[in-house]
């Protein structure tokens, strides 16, 4: 535990002090501003089924294999170029520690920008009250519901990102791999954005597990669920199953690097 | 009566084995290493030095054999052993965007060391190593490759370790910092156990207590360099600057050692003096016992005598010249190619 915050000290830290982060947050973050304020100006003209906060989620979920990679790309890459993955094993700490901990820093700097994101709504609730109150950003459940969704999602693709940093010693390739599986597990999720999600009853945890192994081909529908605070538990848990699988591979990985 | 304890070794490697694909890079090895002992790991490229010294450090495993460091067993608790040494790799990887003082913090706090003591050690190892404070606080990408250098051992001797394993600490240091890095280890004498790995011959030979020389993944020479001077180099060698007839020289010294023989004879710049050397197979001894035959003859005027012992480059050379003959590329050994005409038996 004490090398695994030690390590998250330390990620957190290289990502605070480096320009690459703030170019990449901030351009990603104008970008968001620009989409979210023409969504907002258009919302009463058009025919959208989720409400507009959902939109911003959506935004952040889809903008988020061109983030992560810059995010992730040199937790491992940069180790492995320089040479300082063996010194850093030198030390007692396993390479669970080791991954869980830059996997983690990068999670809360996704998880923060995230957090920057959500104020552009907040700022419109306090600068224009009865606006936001029309658009619905009153209602607590779909901060709450939207925050859960990029959490779990936050967490799946943070890993997908230290896998792909994982497995070359060049950050360019690095951030193209996660930027590709990403973009991949995006294109095949979104074949049912908008479709109504079909109706499911969960009896026993067979039907649990069915739903969250399922939720790959039929994911971002479920969306419409946290939008409105409904919180579906099999997405949350596909996506940590799909966050364990690839910090196994990238903890797998790692050993096989010192052997 | 009651019989003194011996202590436990720090190392203590036995038969120990590694294979990378096809290449068997170690091939048994055994050795032991006790408290406070300096060691010097010799070898030529390839012969399983860093290998070796990867294992003990507990990065990587390795296929059979016993591996104590510090008493703990590498098979069972590879992650624990890390807990007993300090570790500097080959060329010595670092994190270039922090400072010295950021990164030792940080190695500190990775090998368990908070608080008080966590800043004394620091404080301790920045002293021993010479980085001064103004070294200290500058970025390590800004750093020299000698002050480098110094925050690599800095680090590996963080957290008080019994063992420290130094692979290559000195590898393209100039000699002011290799010096430093010679007294570093000096300071710390009989405290810490040290297993370095150079090729810089000399620097062995200045700072270590006994040598282990590998060869293809096989110990080929270990000792004392006394006792390798003794087991690879039977002869003694001399050198006489006298005036005189060389053929006269030569048959006074036979009188006293008929094995001794002249292997070179270069005249002395402008003086008439010449710089005889002669080797024998009876060892010091006689050297000193035709000396005194030869004070005792005028005409030949000495001016010099000289016994001149073999290096640990010559001992080095002899050590892994037979196993580097027996072996290919490979490691494996070589096969007697079959003389043309040569009938299978």
């Amino acid at each position: 535990m004490r090398e695994y915050l030690v390590i998250l000290r330390a990620e957190l830290f290289g990502l605070f002090i480096s320009p690459a982060t703030y170019v990449a947050s901030f351009y990603f973050l104008s970008l968001l501003a620009i989409g979210f304020r023409f969504f907002i100006e258009s919302f009463a003209t058009t025919d959208w089924i989720l409400p507009p906060l959902a939109s911003l989620v959506t935004g952040l979920v889809f903008g988020a294999p061109a983030l992560i990679p810059f995010l992730t790309m040199r937790s491992f890459a940069e180790e492995r170029r320089l040479g300082t993955l063996e010194t850093l094993m030198s030390a007692p700490i396993g390479s669970l520690s080791l991954v869980l901990g830059k996997w983690s820093a990068s999670y809360l700097f996704f998880l923060l920008i995230c957090g920057c994101a959500f104020c552009f709504p907040f700022l419109l609730l306090l600068m224009f009250p009865d606006q936001g109150e029309t658009l619905g950003f009153t209602n607590l459940e779909q901060w709450a519901g939207g925050w859960l969704f990029l959490m779990a999602f936050g967490a799946s693709f943070s890993a997908v990102g230290i896998f792909a940093s994982s497995v070359t010693r060049n950050q360019m390739v690095a951030g193209m791999l996660s930027f590709t599986l990403l973009t991949l597990y995006l294109s095949i999720m979104a074949f049912s954005l908008g479709e109504t999600p079909p109706t499911e009853s969960i009896d026993n945890f067979s039907d649990f597990w069915d739903a969250s192994l399922g939720s790959f081909a039929d994911g971002l529908h479920k969306l419409q669920h946290f939008a409105v605070g409904l919180i579906d538990l099999a997405t949350i848990l596909h996506q940590l199953i799909l966050g364990f699988f690839f910090l196994s591979l990238a903890t797998l990985q790692v050993e096989r690097l010192n052997h | 009566m009651t019989s003194e304890a011996k202590p436990l070794p720090i190392v203590e490697v036995l038969n120990l084995r590694k294979k990378y694909g096809t290449i068997q890079a170690l091939k048994g090895i055994s050795f032991s290493i006790g408290k406070g002992e300096i060691v010097g790991f010799l070898g030529p490229n390839g012969a399983g030095k860093s290998t070796t010294l990867r294992i003990l450090s507990g990065l990587i495993p390795a296929d059979s054999g016993e591996a104590k460091v510090c008493g703990v067993d590498l098979a069972e608790e590879e992650g624990e052993v890390r807990r007993h040494i300090g570790y500097l790799a080959e060329n010595n990887p670092l994190p270039e965007d922090l400072r010295v003082v950021e990164y030792l913090n940080f190695r500190a706090k990775l090998k368990g060391l908070a608080g008080s003591r966590k800043r004394e050690r620091i404080r301790i190892v920045l002293d021993i190593c010479d980085l001064e404070r103004k070294v200290s606080e500058r970025k390590i990408g800004n750093l020299s490759k000698g002050f480098r250098q110094r925050v690599g051992i800095a680090d590996s001797l963080l957290a008080e370790p019994r063992l420290v394993i130094l692979d290559e600490p000195t590898i393209g240091l100039d000699p002011r910092q290799s010096a430093i890095t010679r007294k570093m280890m000096e300071r710390l004498r009989g405290e810490v156990s040290f297993l370095l790995s150079s090729h810089i011959l000399s620097e062995v030979e200045a700072c270590c207590d006994r040598m282990i020389i590998l060869s293809h993944g096989q110990i080929v020479a270990e000792g004392t360099l006394l006792d390798l001077q003794k087991e690879f180099i039977n002869s003694a060698v001399f050198e006489i600057v006298a005036f005189g007839n060389r053929i006269e020289l030569q048959r006074v010294i036979r009188k006293i050692d008929e094995t001794c023989e002249l292997i070179q004879d270069d005249p002395v710049e402008v003086t008439g003096k010449r710089r005889f050397t002669f080797s024998t197979e009876r060892g010091t001894d006689v050297a000193e016992t035709i000396l005194k035959r030869l004070l005792e003859v005028d005409a030949f005027r000495i001016s010099e005598f000289q016994i001149t012992r073999p290096d640990l480059e010559t001992i080095f050379l002899r050590a892994t010249k037979k196993n580097w003959e027996d072996q290919d590329f490979l490691g494996r050994n070589k096969k007697r190619p079959k003389v043309l005409g040569e009938k299978n038996k």
